[in-house]
């Protein structure tokens, strides 16, 4: 049965709404940038209510959320125009695999001691570097911690894809920190 | 060590170092007042108090919980100014449950907990007439800020945020004085926040309790 407009207010403040800060936050660190992040998180809300007719009580409302917001992430990307700045996934995969290879592991001889280091920003600055999709991924998994099946139905790729993304993803990451880790002197 | 154990441990630094970043603040309050002004919520909202009625028959026994420490993470030694909306967050997400928690049963527990995890950990005080739920460590800019759930008066929730005086700072708000103590006063939306500094210690209660009934708390506090 259809729900009336107060049914689905009141639906959207008792099951979406608590969870606005992550989709905010997962926002923020996708995009970069505040401004960008606040209309995405704006758009995302705004469809779930949009939606939350087809909400099914019981199923994993943060999944749901995350799955509309990488659809509003890629309707915006697509209707700016916009080309990714980062690395694309394919030169990555080249990339990628060569670096893991000759990753100097060594250079990161404390790693939890030195990933701590970093400011959120930091962090949040380098992940910019990342390939969208990547990003995407280690946002889904590690951030929100979706499990891989989840975040596997969001981005519409196997099982094992997100396995290898997570992993190449955190390389990256790792790529992207070690000139301020030099910079700082937390590695040799 | 293998070059293999040690990739794993790299990669396994790399997923926590990035799962840190649910706790990250956020300010929706902006985000709130466009969503509000599109979306009207509605009139009765359920009120958080009926969350927690079913955790009043579930735990009988008096449980308080853990004690969680700020830390320095910065080199730059500036205090962190907590803002209102801030605050207000890490209220509603450790009563909606959003985030990682620790429950234990007594506070002894909790600062046993908690020194594991932060050898610097700040010792919350006791608060003999609150019973504590759930404490989670959360972060305002580069300083850690332990946030305990009290259960208060009438079972309506009240977080109280802890950190070192030298961390925070307090500025802006309505002060009042209560029994000898000095607040500063701030509300959001529905919340009202009590603030005040002892024993080396901030602390803010953040509660849809009176204000009143925040100060009366706070000068219930046992250093």
């Amino acid at each position: 049965m259809p729900l009336d407009p107060a049914q689905a207010t009141q639906r959207f403040y008792e099951l979406i709404w608590p969870l606005r800060s992550e989709v905010l936050r997962l926002a923020k660190i996708l995009c970069g940038n505040d401004a960008d992040a606040e209309d995405l998180a704006q758009e995302t809300l705004l469809k779930a209510f949009a939606g939350i007719e087809g909400f099914q009580t019981g199923s994993n409302a943060r999944a749901w959320l995350m799955q509309i917001l990488r659809n509003a992430r890629i309707d915006r990307i697509r209707s700016d125009n916009r080309q990714p700045q980062a690395l694309s996934l394919e030169q990555a995969d080249l990339e990628t695999a060569a670096e893991q290879h000759s990753e100097d592991i060594d250079a990161w001889a404390e790693p939890e001691q030195v990933m701590n280091a970093f400011s959120d920003q930091q962090i949040i600055d380098a992940l910019q570097d990342l390939p969208e999709e990547i990003r995407l991924t280690l946002l889904l998994v590690d951030v929100a911690q979706l499990d891989h099946g989840d975040a596997a139905k969001i981005l519409q790729v196997p099982l094992g894809t997100i396995k290898s993304r997570t992993h190449r993803g955190r390389a990256m990451l790792r790529q992207a920190l070690l000139p301020l880790a030099m910079e700082m002197k937390l590695v040799k | 060590m293998s070059s293999q154990t040690h990739h794993d441990r790299l990669d396994q630094a790399t997923a926590r170092r990035l799962a840190k970043l649910r706790e990250m603040p956020v300010d929706t309050s902006r985000l709130d007042r466009l969503i509000e002004s599109r979306i009207p919520p509605p009139h009765a909202v359920p009120d958080v108090v009926f969350r927690l009625r079913p955790l009043r028959a579930a735990a009988a026994a008096v449980a308080l919980l853990a004690i969680v420490g700020a830390m320095i993470w910065s080199l730059s030694g500036g205090a962190a100014q907590a803002s209102p909306q801030v605050l207000a967050q890490f209220h509603e997400e450790l009563v909606s449950g959003k985030i990682p928690a620790i429950r234990v049963d007594s506070i002894a527990q909790a600062n046993q907990a908690l020194a594991e995890q932060w050898k610097q950990a700040v010792q919350i005080p006791e608060i003999p007439s609150e019973h504590v739920i759930f404490c989670c460590m959360r972060q305002i800019q580069d300083k850690r800020v332990a946030c305990v759930l009290l259960r208060g008066m009438g079972d309506v929730p009240v977080t109280m945020a802890v950190a070192k005086a030298r961390d925070m700072k307090m500025s802006g708000g309505e002060i009042r004085a209560y029994k000898g103590l000095l607040f500063h006063i701030y509300s959001s939306g529905r919340l009202n926040m009590a603030m005040t500094e002892r024993d080396g210690r901030w602390i803010c209660l953040i509660s849809q309790l009176p204000v009143e009934n925040l100060m009366e708390i706070a000068g219930e506090i046992r250093f």
